[in-house]
């Protein structure tokens, strides 16, 4: 602990006893209550450095005079001391312990009513409660009722808290209590602090909770439905993490309550504790058949809205027990059946009963919410075992298809409950898009290819269709990207479905909404990156791939009025031409038009999006040519776009300029990668160049000048956004310790280079002084003069050597400086001490002159 | 209350309603489908239609050469284009007493009522629509008068030569009362009629009703109507819109508490969106532009144009059209563009505020101003040395038939660059493409209808609470391509009443009310007696004066004093014996007390049998009936008038006298 504040904190605490109420901020209180929880994490004794805490915890509890947010505070921090058990004793020899943690204390001194105290007397409890200690004194002053109290407390912060405080007393019980059952001696338990009296006396906690939950959960239920779902929830929790004798002595206790539930209400929070109990307890449980008699009544219900929603959570609860997962993908399946007319289902697979109930909830409006549970759904069925299916997924398929035909308002079959569901759904964009994502995910199923040209015509329709959604669009994209990327074989693709999308894409590139033109963009891109223009895959070429028709629509889009359209076809653009780049292929008359374009957008647009999307194409250019030096055009390109990226003024656009550079300085300096994965990396500068001769070293430095690396690094230095100097500062950092060999002899003048502005002298004078106070004897005086000459200015414009730069800047101190958050003083803890102690005169001194009051300006 | 229907035209309605002694026409369409059946009229000559064949029946025993000419596989008519008049047997029109117009594409058959008919009546329209509906007249009639056809063919009307001609000309109904278009002259008479009304505003026809024209949110000044009397109310709804596009939105609850309301007029494309349509429209147009080519966008001079020119303003920017020339063709192109600016009261809120400010309401000012948009009366004169392409043209007619149209078609037709764009719903673009045919040109079909849909449509009826809903047939059941979609129908409780063309229909109301209003004098001279409480009812002796349709009460004339005579005479110097005051009877006789009094006065044996209006009290012994209905109380007795009088007695001891 910081000796400064250490030597504040007895005077804060006596401000924090005396009056509460003049607090500078609301989370002061929290904010110091985070720097004990870390300092106690660092494994120092909090009330060894700070004994004035136990002044001031027995203060507070002693006087309860002090405000509902203090005495929260006094709560969470003696809990945080008695965590450990030195902090506990010394606590306890004080009587401040069970005085502070006693209900009764609080509510006669009527601060009970607080939520606020308690939270803390919760948290508080929470957090002492880690050893056999705290787990007596919690038994011994029967917390337990009180606890069990706020489990459903009018707060929800509150019984939430308390939930899972009682989960954390359970879960320490039976952790203390297996220590003492796993054949450890007597003398070891002892020794733990674990007497099997505190075992035999904590078992009671058991019983008391169990039965709690078997009487609340029936009686609540009508009365209450938050209530009860919030006990259901608890119920969950402690199903989930406790452990056999446990676990299942609850689960007795409370089965009959669930029974009753199940039967006469059903609610999703049920069906999540049953799910629970089901996939914890072992097979050999007693109330394992139970259980899953319960949870065959859920699956069985006959309430379709209800029955689907517990078919899909028993499918993502991922159940092992094939034969009720077989139902509940039938039930689930079941309103797709019923909405096609295609048969999904075997006849009475899910019973005549259900089918002839859901088909009449689907001729009213809530079709649509089951049909999106269903829909949401159908991965869930298609990761089954193929027996469990109750059909084969390319009827799945099939049906999904229908069903999507069904919402644009064409369908082929007549049957009146196909008529009554898509009166509804026929452009609800709700249920087409889920549908359109399921489409996605069945492209995973086994026999997809022979279904490729319908899927195919279908999303087709969907791109042509006028009435699709942007968001549905959208998805109609991906689901045909999904299924283009699982495909082989294309030969049922016929030119004239071909055409059709073409003209679709086509028409959707000049949509009216940006929304649509920007899907169409990204598609563009996704299908040069599903299929690579000439691979192997010569049938994905001939989709949409060829360059002709997709590079003119992106230079249209170049010049969108939507900066992320125009960023998007940016991006696009690059991921189109990766493999040109890649093969090394010459550069068309075309693409030389858009290198010229882009840099008219990096230099002219308004917007940072596309800016940022020209930086990033380059970064993309250069990292996929293989000898990017050979590339004239993109060497060529690549000063004018470092020099205009690290003057922009959007920080990203700075950052992707960086990152850049990067790959140059790489480039020109290939770092030697280690022989093996296991081998160890040395930390010490790289300087494995030793061997290169200087003039070498010279020459590459040279050219990095030149290609507007170095430039581009030392604007990037003096930056005022810290993540773009952190950045400059580890790569020049990295220059540095590759060209070390130059520096160690002088000043080399031979490498220059020009900087704009002004601030570059200030940055170079302020190291310099440093340099010289600090470490006065390295170089002569000789060379400062060297250094004081060489900036010499020209206009706005600095010449700096590079060598010398590198040498005189600090670059680690300023590393350290870039590292810590901008606001790392504002946030430390001394000044979170003196500010609570500044409030504080401020408050004791009402009458001072209003002018000493700071004024906040939030620009 | 009747109901006429002379139009089959669901959105081209022209019914006639026969209401409180009133005969009122709604609306006056003339259905110009029938033109499509007729051959283009070239501008300029054109060497491809005047080489076409003319049709001879496969055996040769019927040549029509002259008439009939084939195109692609089908026959059409090669005289001036003629159009299906609204039915003019069904009454005789000289009756009418008033026509209302709802909008300007529902007067288009004005002259042909207003004129040569024996018409007498006025025709009530708001002055947008009036003024609009000059223009699309001026501009139909000048269309055809631009290219005169000497030739009228009649010979394939002939009904034993229809019946052996090919496709749709074979099917074609009514081909007799087809008629040639008017002429400038009788435009100006028929609207010389039109009185013009303004929304909201309450005109009394011959005191009996009422009718006020009510916004619709169609198009500039369109209306439905309400027409009342004091105690009943019909409302008709012609082509209504609940979208915001430019006009004043839709007056929807001044429908409330119809007894019965006339609904015409809904969209033509229940399936398309017209906001994905207008996205349609766009992106297509830029695709064709983009691609080298030109956007011909056949439309109707007013109305969607607006809208299209609206949403292109916005468009052209984000799309990089800004130096395509956007050409507006139409002999009425400038008065369009102007009235439209000028109707501000019409317009909606938004745009009526923009009228304060030094900027038009519409956008499509700007264009012309920055030379995007240029307007001319037609393709001859300025245009033609100014036209640049690619370039986008609006213009009429939209059936393709005639006007500006034509020309653009057979000199774009060729390249499968340029595209034409259809957004009026009234015409199948295929039909219309026919006699273009092979046609190398792209064609898109986006047609934009703002008109309520049957979504809608059930949404406002929910709303308003119509009693009796009647519709054209073709709204009561789904479309014959879609016929699965059960949500594109009209599905109400009670059924609505379909009409078809000739339909008479009677409305399922009747009349039961009256107003009669009554002198103050006699008023103070009334003595009410209370029957139950809070009701007094008193008897009236009056003349009563029918006027106008005003029913008053005046107090009877005092008869004129006996002119005083000298000599002495034998008269009467009463008035005439009026028969014994009778008085008037009220209540009901209660059962079980009546048969109490009947016992207590001897009559024991009495068999009582109920009856749907009340019971029969029939006594055995004296051989008599008593029938007690709810109006009415008879005493069947034969020969036994003491009998008869002593239970008439009875029967009166039970009842109030006035």
């Amino acid at each position: 602990m910081d000796i400064q504040c250490v030597s504040v904190l007895p005077r804060v605490c006596e401000v924090l006893a005396a009056s509460g109420s003049s607090l500078p901020d609301d989370t002061s209180l929290e904010k110091l209550l985070d720097w004990f929880t870390a300092t106690t994490n660092t494994g120092v004794s909090l009330l060894e450095s700070a004994p004035c805490l136990l002044d001031f915890i027995s203060n507070v509890a002693f006087s309860s005079t002090s405000g509902p947010g203090i005495l929260s505070f006094t709560l969470k921090l003696t809990g945080l001391i008695a965590a450990s058990e030195d902090g506990f004793k010394a606590l306890e020899e004080c009587s401040v312990l069970k005085l502070i943690f006693d209900p009764h204390h609080w509510k006669e001194a009527g601060l009970w009513e607080d939520p606020c105290l308690r939270i803390g007397w919760i948290q508080g409890l929470r957090k002492m409660l880690q050893h056999s200690k705290a787990l007596r004194l919690f038994v011994q002053a029967d917390l337990i009722e009180p606890l069990l109290q706020l489990q459903t407390d009018s707060s929800l912060f509150v019984s939430s808290a308390a939930n899972q405080l009682l989960a954390h007393v359970l879960l320490l019980y039976q952790s203390l209590s297996s220590a003492g059952c796993n054949g450890a001696n007597k003398r070891d338990l002892e020794h733990s602090g674990v007497s099997e009296q505190t075992i035999i006396s904590c078992s009671g906690i058991i019983t008391n909770v169990s039965e709690y939950l078997k009487k609340s959960l029936v009686l609540k239920e009508s009365s209450h439905p938050p209530q009860s779902q919030q006990i259901l929830k608890l119920l969950t929790l402690l199903l989930v993490q406790l452990r056999p004798p446990l676990q299942e002595q609850l689960l007795l206790t409370v089965i009959d309550s669930l029974e009753e539930l199940v039967t006469k209400r059903w609610s999703l929070p049920l069906m999540d504790v049953i799910l629970a109990a089901n996939s914890s307890l072992q097979d050999d449980c007693v109330s394992k058949q139970q259980i899953v008699r319960l949870l065959s009544i859920m699956l069985y219900m006959k309430k379709p809205a209800d029955v689907i929603q517990v078919a899909a959570a028993f499918l993502r609860s991922r159940q092992h027990d094939p034969t009720h997962a077989a139902y509940a993908a039938g039930v689930l399946l079941l309103p797709l059946d019923i909405a096609t007319g295609i048969s999904l289902l075997k006849t009475n697979s899910t019973g005549v009963d259900l089918r002839i109930l859901m088909t009449e909830q689907l001729k009213s409006k809530s079709c649509i919410s089951m049909i999106c549970v269903c829909l949401t759904n159908i991965p869930q069925i298609t990761v089954m075992a193929p027996d469990c299916l109750p059909c084969p997924q390319r009827l799945i398929v099939a049906a999904v298809l229908t069903f999507l035909r069904l919402c644009r308002g064409d369908s082929s079959s007549s049957s009146t409950a196909c008529v009554e569901v898509s009166r509804f759904v026929t452009g609800s964009s709700k249920v087409q898009k889920c549908a359109m994502e399921a489409l996605s995910e069945l492209s995973k199923s086994p026999e997809a290819e022979a279904l490729l040209a319908d899927v195919f015509k279908l999303l087709t329709e969907y791109l042509n269709s006028p009435d699709s959604d942007p968001t549905v669009l959208q998805k109609s994209y991906k689901a045909l990207i999904n299924w283009i990327g699982v495909c082989r074989d294309f030969s049922s693709i016929t030119d004239q479905l071909r055409e059709g999308l073409m003209q679709a894409v086509r028409k959707r590139a000049c949509d009216i909404r940006w929304e649509a033109r920007d899907s169409t963009v990204e598609f563009l891109g996704h299908l040069a990156e599903v299929c690579p223009i000439g691979e192997e895959r010569e049938p994905l070429k001939t989709l949409l791939g060829s360059c002709s028709f997709t590079i003119p629509l992106l230079k249209e889009a170049l010049q969108d009025p939507e900066s992320y359209v125009r960023a998007s076809s940016i991006a696009t653009l690059a991921q189109t031409l990766t493999f040109s780049w890649q093969q090394g292929a010459a550069l068309t008359q075309e693409q030389e038009e858009i290198v010229t374009q882009l840099q008219e957008i990096l230099s002219q647009d308004s917007e940072g999006f596309a800016r940022r999307a020209v930086v990033k194409f380059f970064t993309a250019w250069f990292s996929s040519c293989p000898s990017p030096t050979s590339c004239s055009l993109l060497m060529q390109s690549v000063p004018s776009v470092l020099s205009q990226g690290v003057a922009d003024l959007d920080w990203e656009v700075k950052l992707h300029t960086l990152e850049l550079a990067e790959l140059l300085l790489d480039k020109t300096f290939p770092e030697r990668l280690p022989l093996h994965p296991y081998a160890v990396i040395s930390n010490q500068p790289h300087t494995c160049h030793a061997g290169e001769n200087e003039s070498d070293l010279l020459c590459s430095l040279n050219s990095l000048v030149d290609q507007g690396v170095v430039p581009a690094l030392l604007c990037g230095l003096v930056d005022c956004d810290r993540p773009v100097a952190l950045k400059a500062c580890q790569l020049l950092i990295k220059l540095r310790d590759t060209v070390s060999s130059l520096l160690v002899n002088a000043a080399d003048p031979r490498v220059s280079c020009m900087l704009p502005g002004q601030s570059w002298v200030q940055e170079m004078r302020g190291n310099k002084d440093a340099h010289t106070q600090g470490a006065p004897h390295v170089g002569s005086e000789s060379r400062d003069e060297a250094a004081e000459e060489t900036p010499c200015t020209d206009g706005d414009a600095v010449c700096v050597s590079v060598c010398e730069v590198l040498r005189t800047l600090d670059l680690d101190k300023k590393l350290s400086v870039l590292m810590q958050s901008s606001d790392h003083i504002y946030n430390s803890p001394l000044s979170l001490l003196q500010d609570i102690l500044t409030a504080s005169t401020a408050a004791s001194n009402p009458n001072s002159d209003p002018g000493q009051e700071v004024i906040v300006d939030c620009y | 209350m009747k109901l006429y229907c002379l139009s089959g035209h669901p959105t081209l309605p022209c019914n006639v309603l026969k209401f409180k002694s009133t005969t009122i026409m709604l609306d006056c369409g003339l259905d110009t489908t029938s033109v499509l059946n007729f051959l283009p009229l070239p501008l300029v000559h054109s060497p491809r239609l005047s080489k076409l064949p003319g049709w001879i029946s496969k055996d040769g025993a019927i040549n029509l050469e002259k008439e009939l000419k084939e195109c692609a596989g089908r026959v059409f008519v090669d005289s001036q284009p003629e159009f299906c008049l609204p039915e003019r047997e069904l009454l005789d029109l000289s009756t009418i007493d008033v026509i209302l117009i709802s909008n300007y594409h529902c007067m288009m058959a004005l002259p042909y009522i207003t004129e040569h008919t024996g018409f007498t009546g006025t025709v009530y329209a708001t002055e947008p629509t009036l003024q609009i509906g000059r223009l699309l007249m001026e501009e139909l009639v000048n269309f055809m008068e631009r290219v005169p056809k000497a030739q009228s063919a009649t010979c394939w009307k002939n009904k034993e030569i229809q019946r052996l001609l090919p496709g749709p000309l074979k099917d074609a109904v009514d081909v007799w009362t087809w008629k040639r278009c008017y002429s400038m002259q009788e435009v100006n008479s028929a609207l010389s009629k039109v009185q013009l009304v303004g929304y909201s505003q309450k005109v009394e026809l011959f005191g009996a009703v009422q009718v006020s024209p009510l916004s619709s949110g169609y198009s500039l000044g369109s209306s439905n109507w309400i027409i009342q009397s004091h105690h009943e109310k019909v409302s008709y709804v012609s082509g209504s819109s609940l979208l915001t596009t430019h006009p004043q939105p839709m007056d929807q609850s001044s429908l409330k508490n119809s007894d019965v309301l006339i609904l015409t007029g809904l969209t033509q494309m229940p399936t398309a969106n017209p906001d994905g349509m207008l996205g349609e429209f766009c992106s297509n147009l830029a695709m064709t532009i983009r691609a080298g080519g030109n956007v011909l966008v056949p439309c109707y001079s007013s109305g969607v144009i607006y809208d299209l020119l609206e949403c292109l303003y916005q468009f052209i920017e984000s799309a990089n059209l800004g130096t395509t020339p956007f050409y507006f063709i139409s002999p009425v192109a400038n008065s369009s563009l102007e009235f439209s600016q000028i109707f501000a009261e019409w317009l909606c809120h938004n745009k009526q505020t923009k009228v304060y400010l030094p900027e038009p309401p519409f956008p499509h000012a700007e264009l012309i101003q920055t030379n995007k948009l240029k307007h001319y009366p037609s393709i001859h004169g300025d245009f033609s040395s100014e036209f640049r392409q690619p370039c986008v043209v609006f213009t009429g007619h939209p059936s393709l038939r005639f006007g500006d149209v034509v020309h653009f078609m057979e000199l774009w037709g060729k390249s499968s660059l340029n595209t034409v764009i259809f957004t009026e719903p009234d015409f199948s673009y295929l039909d219309a493409l026919a006699p273009y045919q092979p046609l190398a040109m792209k064609c898109v079909y986006c047609p934009i209808d703002t008109r309520l849909n049957f979504h809608q449509v059930s949404k406002l009826l929910k709303e308003v609470q119509p009693l009796h809903v009647v519709c054209p047939e073709q709204y009561t059941q789904p479309p014959v391509t879609q016929s699965h979609r059960a949500d594109l129908m009209l599905e109400l409780q009670p059924p609505p009443m379909p009409y078809r063309r000739c339909s008479v229909l009677n409305l399922p109301f009747r009349r039961r009310y009256e107003r009669v209003y009554i002198l103050p004098e006699l008023a103070n001279s009334l003595v009410p007696s209370e029957v139950k409480p809070g009701i007094s009812v008193a008897t009236v002796s009056a003349v009563l004066q029918s006027k106008d349709n005003k029913h008053t009460l005046q107090s009877v004339p005092k008869p004129p004093p006996a002119p005083p005579s000298k000599k002495r005479k034998r008269v009467i110097e009463e008035p005439p014996v009026t028969l014994a005051h009778k008085p008037l009877l009220s209540g009901a006789v209660p059962l079980e007390a009546f048969l109490a009094t009947l016992q207590k006065h001897g009559i024991t044996e009495v068999k009582v049998e109920e009856t749907a209006d009340g019971h029969i009290l029939h006594l055995q012994a004296e051989d008599t009936l008593i029938q007690l209905e709810e109006d009415g109380t008879h005493i069947v007795c034969d020969n036994n008038e003491p009998l008869r009088a002593t239970l008439r007695d009875l029967v009166l001891r039970f009842l109030q006298k006035l």
